[in-house]
C-alpha cells in the first residue's frame, strides 16, 4: 500500500461512537431515528453506528441498505461498475428521521443521488448524513451533519477507505490519483 | 483493325495452355499484336519462374455473366463490365439474357453488340437468347431468329424453365441449330421465400431453407427429358449452370456416364465460400471442413468474424455446406464440371442495402474469379492446368464452334492471354472494382493473383499502372 | 477479483462482470457471466416495480426509439413501460413494411430516427436479420425486440429469469425444459435454446416433424457444442420435464401444408392436463403467448397454478430494463473509449 495513512482502526472506531452520540444527541433520543448506509461501505458503516446506539442507549434503530446506482447522473459510472449491489429497506421511511451514511463525502453527488433515490420510498421527516470522512471540494450545496474526520485533500488525490467487513482491514488512506502526475491536469 | 492497336511486349513466366496440354517457363514475344515466340525455357534459364509466380495464360472465357443492359444500366452496363471483365483477365464474356426487355429478339442482341462496339473493348461479347419470349415460361422465344442472328444458346437464367414440355420442345429446337439450352436448375415451388441454403446455419439464423431437393430435382428433371429428346434430336445439348450441391453433380456424373450430351459449370463463390459465410465466417470452403470431410461448426469453432446475414451473400443458388462445396471442387478435378463460369451478378446498393430476406440475389464476381479459383489451386484443391482449363477450354467447348472461342497460346495468331502474379495479393475495395456492383463478400480482404496485362486479340484490354 | 482473493470473513461479491455488447441482436454470443449479470440486475429492477414509485431516473435524457415493422402489443408496451420506467424518452414507431412497397428504406428510417435523436432503438422485423442492418448504421445502440424467425432476446431472458425465479434452487442446471409446438417459425425457440443450454439446462425441443426442420442438423451440432434433443415423440419429452413451454400454433400453417388441421395438432401435440401428468409434479407451464387456447394449450392448463405465463409478463418489464440499462452503459463506455 502505497498511501499515507490518515486514520487507524482505533480512530475509526472512536470515530464512530462519536458519530452515534452526536445523532442521539442531536435527534433528541431514538424514537423515529433510522439510519441507511449509501452502498458499500456505507451500509457496515450504518450498522457500526447502529451497534454503539445499542450499547450507548439500549435502543434498537433501525438499519437499512441503500444503492443508488439508478439514480447516478453519469451513466459511464454504470459501464465501469454494472452490477447493482441492492437496496434493503425493511421499515417505513414516511415519518421518521433518516441518517444517511457513507465513507467520504466529496463533491456530494452521491449523497445528491441517495436522497433522490430515498424520496422515492417515502417521505422522511427529515434527512441527515453522517460521513467518515470529509474531504471537501463540493460541487454542490450539501453539508454533512456528523463528521468523523475533515480531511484537507488535493483534487489529484484519492481517499481511500477499506473496511473489515469489505476489505479485511480498517484504514483510511491518501494516495495519489493513478496517472495525476503523468496528464497534469486530471479534471 | 488490330494493326493500329497492336501491342509489343516480352515477357517472361510460367505459361499454362490447356490447348497444348503444356505448362512451364517460358518467354513470350508478341509484336504487333501477335504472339510472334514462345520459347520454352530450361535449366538456369527457368530460374524463379513457377506455378505459384508470373502465370501467362490464354484469355479467360466467361461463360456466364450479366451486364444488365437494357434496362438496368444504374447496376452495371456493357462498358463497366467490359471492363470489369477485362480487368478479371477474361477476354470473351456470354452475357444472360435476362435484361429489360429480355434478349428473347435479335433487335436487343443488335442493341447489345452496339454498346459493346462502342466502348472499343476488345473483349469478345457472346450472348445467350431467352427459352421464353419474354422469359416468362409459357412460349419459346424467337429461336431460330436468334441462332441466325449469333446467339450462342438459349437461357431462361434466373429462373429454371419451369414447364417439362417446354423444356422438351425447347432442347429439341434448339437441337436442331446445335445450340445449347443453358438452364438454371430450380424448382420454384420448393424455393418460394427461401434465403439459405436448407441445414444448420439457416436453422440457427432463422431464415427459410433452400432445399437441395430444389436444385437436384430439377436437375434429374432435365437430363429426364434430355435423354428422350436426344433420340430424336441428336444434336439437342443440355447445359445445367451454377450447379451447387453434390446431389446434383452426382446426376451429372451419372448422365455424362450414360453419354448424354450434357454438362454443367461451377461459380468460384459455390466452390471456395459455403455457407457459414452468411453468419459470419470467412474461412475458405476447404479450410470448414474436417478430417472426415464433413464441415465444421463456426459457432463451436469461434470462426464468426463478420456480422451475420451481409446480403453480399444472398444469391442464387444460395452458398451451400462445406460438403457442397467440396463436391464442387470434386467436379472440377474429374471432368464432372465443364467449366468455372462467374454468374457476375452486379446490383445496386438500393437493391442490396436492405433486409436479407429482400435483397436481391446475386455477387459481383466476375474481378474476383481468377483470385479465388487460384486460392483455390493454392491450396492443393484443383491442379493449376485443370483451373485454367475450366476457365478457357472447358466453357470454349460447351460453347461449341459457332461461338468461334479457340483459348490457347497460339503462335502466329493475335495474342489473347492473360498476365496475373499468382503470388501478389492484391485488396478488393468498392473503388477498386471497375464494375459498378459492389455486392461481393470479398470487399476488404487481400486475395492472391493480381493481373498486371491482359490482351484480347492482340490488342490490349487491361494492363496494371 | 474472485471472491477466492478476499479476506476471510468479507462479504462476498459477485465477480465484476462488464457489460461488452453495445448492440444486443441475437443470443448466441451472450456467456453464461453476463446472462447472470442481467439477472442480477433484472432482479434489482423487480425491486424497483415492486416500490410505490416504480421508476428511477437511470436513462434521464437518453432517447429509446420503439421502431416495430410488426404488430406486436405485448413486446411493444413491455419495451415501453420499462424505458419510461428507467426515465428514458420514448418515442413509438408503427412503420409499414414489404418488399414491394418501395417507400422508406429501414436504412433510411434509422438515419432518420438518428438524426431525430434517438439513443437506442428497439426494434421488431418480420425478416430475419433486419436488426444488423439497422446496427450498421445507427450510431446508437440496436436491441433486437424479435426478427423474423431468427432471434427474441428480451424473451429468451426474461422465459430465463421466470423459471430460475420459480425453480427450486433458481437454477436450471440439469433440469429438463420441453419446448413443444411450431420450433420452425419460432424465434422465441431459437434464442431460448442458446440461453437455456448456456445454462446447463437439458432442453428438448417437440413438435411435428415438420415444424421441426433444420433442427435435427442443429441438434447434432449443438448450440456452439452444447447438446439439446429434437424429438417428434411428446411423451417421451414431457417425461420428467420441470419446465413445459408452449408456442403458438398459427393458421398459416395449414395453408402451406404444415399441418394437416388445428384440430389434429391439438389431438396430438396440445399441452392438456393428461399429458402434462407425464412431467414432473409442479412443473412450470409457460408460453411466450399470444395463447390459441384449446390449440397448443388446454384452457384449463394456462390457468392451472403451475403456469407461470402471467409471471412472464410482469419479469418482461424487468428483465428489458436490465438490458435498456446495462446496455445504456456499454453504449457510454464505447463512445468514452
Amino acid at each position: 500500500m502505497t498511501g499515507r495513512r490518515i486514520m487507524t482502526a482505533e480512530d475509526i472506531r472512536r470515530a464512530t461512537i462519536r458519530i452515534s452520540h452526536e445523532i442521539v444527541e442531536k435527534h433528541a433520543g431514538t424514537d423515529g431515528l433510522a439510519l441507511v448506509g449509501i452502498q458499500r461501505r456505507g451500509v457496515p458503516l450504518a450498522a457500526r453506528i447502529a451497534a454503539a446506539i445499542r450499547d450507548n442507549e439500549g435502543a434498537d434503530v433501525p438499519v437499512g441498505a441503500l444503492d443508488i446506482t439508478f439514480y447516478r447522473d453519469d451513466l459511464s459510472l454504470v459501464a465501469q461498475q454494472p452490477i447493482v449491489k441492492g437496496t434493503d429497506i425493511a421499515f417505513d421511511l414516511n415519518g421518521r428521521t433518516i441518517v444517511l451514511v457513507d465513507d467520504v463525502l466529496y463533491t456530494g453527488r452521491t449523497i445528491r443521488a441517495a436522497m433522490d433515490a430515498l424520496i422515492d420510498y417515502g417521505r422522511p421527516q427529515a434527512i441527515r448524513l453522517a460521513v467518515l470522512v470529509d474531504r471537501g471540494h463540493r460541487e454542490l450545496p450539501i453539508r454533512a451533519d456528523h463528521v468523523g474526520k475533515n480531511v484537507p485533500t488535493s483534487r489529484e488525490e484519492v481517499v481511500k477507505v477499506t473496511l473489515e467487513e469489505v476489505d479485511g482491514e480498517d484504514a483510511v488512506e491518501i494516495e495519489r490519483r493513478p496517472g495525476a502526475d503523468a496528464g497534469g491536469s486530471a479534471a | 483493325m488490330s494493326a493500329n492497336g497492336g501491342h509489343d511486349a516480352t515477357i517472361c513466366g510460367w505459361a499454362v495452355d490447356p490447348a497444348a496440354g503444356r505448362e512451364g517457363a517460358v518467354e513470350a514475344v508478341v509484336r504487333g499484336g501477335v504472339l510472334e515466340r514462345l520459347t520454352w525455357l530450361s535449366g538456369s534459364a527457368a530460374d524463379g519462374l513457377g506455378p505459384t509466380g508470373r502465370l501467362i495464360l490464354p484469355g479467360l472465357v466467361d461463360m456466364h455473366a450479366h451486364f444488365r443492359e437494357p434496362g438496368n444500366e444504374d447496376a452495371e452496363t456493357v462498358a463497366t463490365g467490359l471492363a470489369a471483365a477485362a480487368r478479371g483477365g477474361f477476354t470473351a464474356v456470354a452475357l444472360m439474357p435476362n435484361t429489360t426487355p429480355a434478349l428473347d429478339d435479335p433487335s436487343v442482341l443488335a442493341r447489345v453488340r452496339a454498346s459493346a462496339a462502342a466502348t472499343g473493348s476488345p473483349v469478345r461479347v457472346l450472348a445467350y437468347g431467352a427459352v421464353t419470349a419474354g422469359r416468362k415460361g409459357e412460349t419459346l422465344s424467337a429461336m431460330g431468329e436468334l441462332a441466325d442472328a449469333g446467339v450462342v444458346g438459349f437461357s431462361d437464367d434466373g429462373a429454371s424453365v419451369g414447364s417439362a414440355t417446354l423444356m422438351r420442345n425447347a432442347l429439341a429446337y434448339a437441337g436442331a441449330f446445335g445450340l445449347p439450352i443453358v438452364d438454371h436448375p430450380e424448382d420454384a415451388t420448393q424455393t418460394a421465400g427461401a434465403e439459405a441454403s436448407e441445414g444448420y446455419v439457416a436453422t440457427v439464423l432463422g431464415l427459410r431453407g433452400w432445399p437441395v431437393a430444389a436444385e437436384a430435382g430439377s436437375v434429374a428433371r432435365s437430363i429426364a427429358i434430355l435423354a428422350d429428346v436426344v433420340r430424336d434430336v441428336p444434336g439437342a445439348r443440355l447445359h445445367l449452370t451454377h450447379l451447387s450441391t453434390a446431389a446434383s453433380i452426382a446426376h451429372v456424373r451419372a448422365a455424362k456416364a450414360a453419354g448424354l450430351p450434357v454438362t454443367c459449370d461451377v461459380t468460384p463463390h459455390h466452390l471456395a465460400f459455403t455457407d457459414e459465410w452468411v453468419a459470419g465466417s470467412r474461412r475458405w470452403a476447404w479450410e470448414a471442413l474436417d478430417a472426415e470431410g464433413r464441415a465444421r461448426d463456426p459457432w463451436a469453432d469461434g470462426a464468426l468474424a463478420a456480422p451475420p446475414f451481409d446480403t453480399s451473400l444472398r444469391v442464387n443458388p444460395p452458398l451451400r455446406p462445406a460438403e457442397d462445396a467440396a463436391a464442387c471442387r470434386a467436379a472440377l478435378r474429374d471432368g464432372t464440371a465443364d467449366a468455372i463460369a462467374t454468374d457476375h451478378a452486379p446490383h445496386t446498393a438500393v437493391d442490396k442495402h436492405v433486409e436479407f430476406g429482400w435483397a436481391a440475389n446475386g455477387i459481383s464476381g466476375i474481378e474476383t474469379a481468377l483470385s479465388t479459383v487460384l486460392a483455390a489451386v493454392a491450396a492443393g484443391e484443383v491442379p493449376l492446368m485443370r483451373a485454367v482449363a475450366l476457365l478457357t477450354s472447358g466453357p470454349a467447348a460447351v460453347l461449341g464452334p459457332r461461338a468461334g472461342l479457340r483459348p490457347g497460346l497460339r503462335l502466329g495468331e493475335p495474342a489473347d492471354l492473360v498476365v496475373v502474379d499468382a503470388d501478389a495479393s492484391w485488396a478488393v475495395s468498392a473503388a477498386s472494382l471497375r464494375s459498378k456492383g459492389k455486392n461481393t463478400p470479398l470487399l476488404g480482404r487481400a486475395v492472391p493473383g493480381a493481373v498486371r496485362l491482359v490482351l484480347a486479340g492482340g490488342r490490349v484490354a487491361h494492363a496494371e499502372g | 477479483m474472485s471472491a477466492g482473493d478476499r479476506p476471510e470473513g468479507a462479504i462476498p461479491t459477485p465477480a465484476p462482470v462488464r457489460w461488452p455488447h453495445r448492440h444486443l441482436l441475437d443470443v448466441d454470443a451472450l456467456t453464461r457471466p453476463e446472462i447472470d449479470l442481467v439477472m442480477r440486475t433484472a432482479d434489482e429492477m423487480h425491486d424497483v416495480l415492486a416500490r410505490p414509485i416504480p421508476k428511477v431516473p437511470a436513462l434521464r435524457g437518453l432517447g429509446v426509439t420503439i421502431l416495430f415493422y410488426e404488430a406486436s402489443t405485448r413486446t411493444r408496451v413491455s419495451f415501453e413501460v420499462a424505458a419510461k420506467n428507467l426515465s428514458a424518452d420514448v418515442v413509438n414507431i408503427a412503420a409499414a413494411s414489404s418488399s414491394v412497397s418501395k417507400g422508406e428504406s429501414l436504412v433510411d428510417t434509422v438515419r432518420t430516427v438518428e438524426a431525430l435523436g434517438a439513443d437506442m432503438i428497439v426494434m421488431r422485423h418480420g425478416v430475419s436479420g433486419a436488426p444488423y442492418l439497422a446496427a450498421e448504421v445507427f450510431g446508437g445502440s440496436v436491441l433486437n425486440g424479435g426478427d423474423g424467425w431468427h432471434a427474441h432476446p428480451s424473451q429468451a431472458l426474461l422465459d430465463l429469469y421466470t423459471m430460475r425465479s420459480r425453480l427450486p434452487g433458481g437454477s436450471l442446471e440439469g433440469r429438463k425444459v420441453v419446448i413443444l409446438g411450431d420450433v420452425l417459425h419460432s424465434r422465441v425457440a431459437r434464442s431460448n435454446v442458446w440461453t437455456l443450454t448456456a445454462m446447463g439446462a437439458d432442453l428438448w425441443l417437440c413438435g411435428p416433424t415438420t415444424l421441426l426442420r433444420g433442427f435435427d442438423a442443429w441438434a447434432a451440432r449443438g448450440a456452439a457444442g452444447r447438446r439439446f434433443t429434437v424429438t417428434s415423440d411428446v411423451g417421451a419429452a414431457l417425461r420428467d420435464a420441470d419446465v413445459v413451454m408452449a408456442l403458438r400454433i398459427q393458421k398459416e400453417r395449414m395453408a402451406s401444408g404444415l399441418l394437416p388441421s388445428l384440430r389434429e395438432y391439438a389431438a396430438r401435440y396440445g399441452l392438456t392436463s393428461e399429458r402434462l401428468r407425464a412431467a414432473r409434479p409442479g412443473a412450470l407451464v409457460m408460453h411466450p403467448g399470444p395463447l390459441n387456447e384449446g390449440v397448443e394449450i388446454a384452457a384449463d392448463v394456462a390457468v392451472d397454478p403451475r403456469s407461470v405465463i402471467t409471471d412472464q409478463v410482469a419479469n418482461g418489464v424487468a428483465v428489458r430494463m436490465a438490458l435498456l440499462y446495462l446496455m445504456a452503459g456499454a453504449r457510454r463506455t464505447e463512445a468514452g473509449a
